[in-house]
């Protein structure tokens, strides 16, 4: 796999009158990663996409896709990237089947056998007219055309958020295939979960900066695992530990405790447990949802890890 | 009464929302009514002045445009009366219709309604409650201000009581009208479609009322918008069409609470069909707009047919006035008879181009505006992000949109000239039609060059195309009543082509129009081009 870069997003700043929507966004997408794209709701995600997309247009930095600019030669990025918005708004009087056809020609795709195949496997009725469509429907008939478009990239802003977990399921095969294939997607979502299957990299957007960038497991450095143990002796000297947060004894002889800890630390404080001759011992991996917290819980200005 | 709970909270928030709306209207169409009865006797004051006028006003055509003027002695109030009763009721019924849709099924298109009634303890029928009790509100301000307005303008030959029937019977049309908006808006399961069937409603009111005027006045009663002259404001001021009036908007409301008791939320009463799986047709922008419009402008093209087609019926009509003196007959002999009457009808063929025209604009001001309309509502964001550029979407809207104004035009123009030679002994020349179709091109391309720019640039202003075409027509058709300077009549594009197809076309103006139009469409252009994309 050639590491060609496909989408490049170099201190991207967007201000709508006084707003500072973003101030300084930062992602690399090379071929045949999957990027995934999270923060909280009104971090600046779709904005983000938005600039990517050239539908608005950028008050400093850079977006390229494709090594072109996202602004000016939208045309030309826009023949080889097919999109899926996260709202996805249809012609009340299409039918869905009449929009998948439409959409595909706009991209100068047709109608392929893979076309039916995704219409079977969402389960979707395309002889109803998109006005009768919930929000999850409208995302399938999105969802369908952007698959069946065969280009190198693909962005999805929060594409499960009306589905059922069952077409989620749908949905990350089908990532997944798109990655075999050596092409490049960009994932933007607030479901955690989502993201961790599905993506190479992370890119943490929080009120219009991009915190954290990198694989899943280079950001766990960050996190802290959830320890329960039970020892023989009182775990005394254990508040004083490096690394030990949130630190609980469940019982008066300080021998059952609960707490967190840092993940570079779980060494020496593991030592220290052994010490007392350890009974009963669980600790839970961190997950995103932690690492998540953890950058919404601390201050503004306050860099993580501190 | 469960199902009315929350009414008052709801009516509250519908007021927040439109007051500007309601202000700005209330403010134009009393405005202007009440300044023109202000003026109205110093433009007719005198018996000269009030015979001159009155013999117009009793003429076919212009009795089919704005309805019966009494027999007898006329006065200032009266002529007043008569030439302001259904073009005022129109004007209201437009605002009654924006303001009825908005309040019911624009609501709930928008997931208002149904935020406010899942989530709320909020009665079923309340919205609907809450919209008859806005629009209530808006005709009884309306009425106020304009029979106070009015009664402080005193012309002579007013009462008291006819002043204020005047107020309040283009109230309660405006009303009653909005109301079986009501109906409509639970039929069909989208904003635009209710305000096509509205607008059909109102069509088939005025035409009703037009063959019925111009034949058989008796018949005027069919159509509630002929009710309006069945008041007889000043002169027998009858107020049983205003009760009859306000029974009908009654059971129109009550009609529309019954077919909302019946339907789901977000569903119209009329079901949809299923529809293709496939379309080999639909290819991108162009072929999506000419889908997406084409009954519209089916509709469009039949109702401009029609409407062109019963002007043209009356044609002869015009003429007669002056075949009816023996003395005039004797004067001018067979030939001069026969050029008066078709300078009559000529002249009224340039009035029937501007009122074309001004239709036209509206169908294509519209297809431009659709523009705007799926932008707001986050399609476009689907078809933007495709290998096409924006120049492109533009240019199929405003490309369409030119099309559709100048076909609109010439369908009209065309059956009015087919259905006049029909009905006249010396049939008018093609060539006078064509000229008037050539000279009002100019005007829709210029109102359509505005909205193309605003969109471009400012879409948020994209309302002062409406604005400044109201106000063109208001100009055109009051400017000399109000005694208006000349350079406020030359606001108006359709100014500038008033003396067509009589006279020949002064080209200069026009150029000019055409320039500024030129230069508006690059603006927008360039605007939209340079602009972030909405949503």
């Amino acid at each position: 796999m050639d590491n060609k870069m496909i989408l490049d997003v170099q201190n991207l700043q967007k201000n709508f009158g006084k707003v500072h929507a973003l101030k300084d966004v930062n992602l690399q997408l090379h071929s045949g990663e999957v990027l995934g794209f999270i923060g909280p709701n009104g971090a600046g995600k779709s904005t983000t996409i938005r600039v990517i997309l050239g539908l608005i247009k950028e008050s400093g930095g850079s977006a390229t896709v494709f090594g072109e600019d996202a602004w000016k030669d939208s045309v030309k990025i826009h023949q080889n990237l097919a999109y899926v918005p996260g709202d996805v708004y249809l012609w009340s009087n299409l039918t869905g089947g009449q929009t998948i056809d439409m959409l595909l020609h706009m991209s100068g795709q047709t109608h392929t056998a893979k076309t039916d195949e995704l219409i079977k496997e969402f389960k979707l009725d395309t002889s109803k007219k998109n006005r009768t469509y919930s929000k999850g429907n409208r995302q399938k008939v999105a969802l369908i055309a952007a698959f069946s478009t065969d280009v190198d990239l693909y962005i999805f802003d929060e594409p499960t958020s009306g589905l059922d977990p069952l077409n989620e399921l749908i949905f990350q095969r089908r990532v997944a295939e798109l990655k075999e294939n050596g092409k490049s997607v960009l994932l933007s979502s607030h479901i955690l979960s989502e993201v961790e299957k599905m993506c190479d990299t992370i890119s943490i957007i929080r009120e219009g900066k991009v915190i954290e960038t990198g694989s899943l497991e280079s950001m766990q450095h960050l996190t802290r695992n959830v320890v329960a143990v039970t020892t023989a002796s009182p775990l005394d000297g254990l508040d004083k530990a490096r690394g030990v947060h949130q630190l609980n004894f469940k019982n008066d002889q300080h021998t059952i405790a609960e707490f967190t800890v840092d993940s570079d630390e779980i060494g020496a404080v593991m030592d220290l447990l052994a010490k007392n001759s350890i009974v009963q011992l669980r600790t839970t991996p961190p997950t995103l949802e932690d690492l998540f917290l953890r950058y919404y819980h601390s201050d503004d200005g306050q860099k993580v890890g501190e | 009464m469960e199902q009315y709970t929350q009414t008052w909270t709801l009516l509250k928030a519908n007021l927040k929302r439109d007051w500007v709306k309601i202000f700005a209207w209330l403010l134009v169409l009393v405005g202007v009514f009440v300044a023109v009865a202000a003026k109205f006797d110093g433009i007719y004051g005198t018996t000269k002045q009030i015979a001159a006028i009155g013999s117009t006003l009793r003429s076919k055509a212009m009795v089919a445009l704005i309805g019966s003027v009494p027999d007898g002695h006329l006065t200032t109030a009266l002529i007043f009366a008569s030439e302001m009763a259904v073009f005022w009721g129109l004007f209201i019924i437009i605002f009654n219709y924006s303001l009825a849709v908005g309040a019911s099924r624009g609501q709930e298109e928008s997931g208002l309604t149904e935020m406010v009634l899942g989530g709320h303890p909020v009665g079923r029928l309340a919205p609907l409650l809450a919209a008859a009790l806005e629009l209530l509100i808006a005709n009884g301000l309306f009425a106020l201000i304009t029979g106070a307005g009015t009664m402080i303008a005193n012309m002579p030959g007013s009462d008291a009581n006819g002043t204020w029937l005047s107020a309040v019977a283009i109230a309660a049309v405006g009303w009653a009208f909005g109301m079986i908006a009501l109906i409509f808006s639970q039929l069909v399961a989208d904003s635009h479609n209710v305000s096509m069937y509205n607008y059909a409603f109102l069509g088939i009111a005025y035409l009703i009322r037009m063959m019925a005027d111009v034949s058989n006045p008796t018949y005027t009663w069919l159509s509630p918008l002929g009710w309006l002259e069945k008041t007889e404001i000043y002169t027998n001021n009858n107020w049983w069409p205003v009760v009859m009036l306000v029974v009908l908007g009654a059971l129109a409301f009550l009609a529309a609470v019954v077919l909302n008791s019946n339907r789901d939320i977000d569903a119209g009463v009329i079901h949809v069909n299923p529809g293709s799986r496939k379309s080999r047709f639909l290819r991108g922008p162009a072929t999506l707009l000419i889908w997406n419009q084409k009954s519209l402008t089916i509709f469009w093209m039949i109702g401009m047919a029609v409407l062109g087609a019963s002007y043209g019926s009356v044609f002869n009509s015009i003429g007669k006035i002056f075949n009816t003196s023996p003395t005039i007959q004797k004067v001018l002999g067979q030939s001069g008879i026969r050029h008066l009457e078709q300078s009559q009808v000529l002249s009224f063929v340039g009035l029937l181009g501007i009122i074309f025209s001004l239709l036209a604009v509206i169908a294509g001001v519209m297809i431009v505006n659709h523009l705007m309309t799926q932008e707001r509502r986050g399609y476009l964001q689907m078809v933007m992000t495709k290998p096409q550029s924006r120049s492109y979407l533009l240019a199929v809207y405003v490309i369409f949109g030119l099309v559709l104004a100048a076909g609109l035009l010439f369908v009209a123009l065309i059956s009015a000239m087919g259905a006049g030679n029909v009905v006249m002994s010396h049939p008018i020349a093609f060539k006078y039609f064509w000229r008037t179709f050539i000279a009002n091109l100019p005007s829709i391309a210029l109102f359509m060059a505005l909205m193309v720019g605003l969109i471009g640039v400012y879409p948020r202003l994209r309302s002062l195309v409406w604005a400044y075409l109201g106000i063109s027509f208001l100009i055109t058709y009051f400017g000399n009543l109000m005694d208006l300077p000349k350079w406020a009549l030359k606001i108006s594009p359709f100014y500038w082509t008033k003396k067509v197809p009589i006279e020949s076309i002064n080209a200069t103006p026009l150029m000019w129009m055409l320039a500024i139009a030129v230069v508006l469409i690059v603006i927008g252009f360039v605007g939209y081009k340079n602009r972030d994309l909405e949503s």
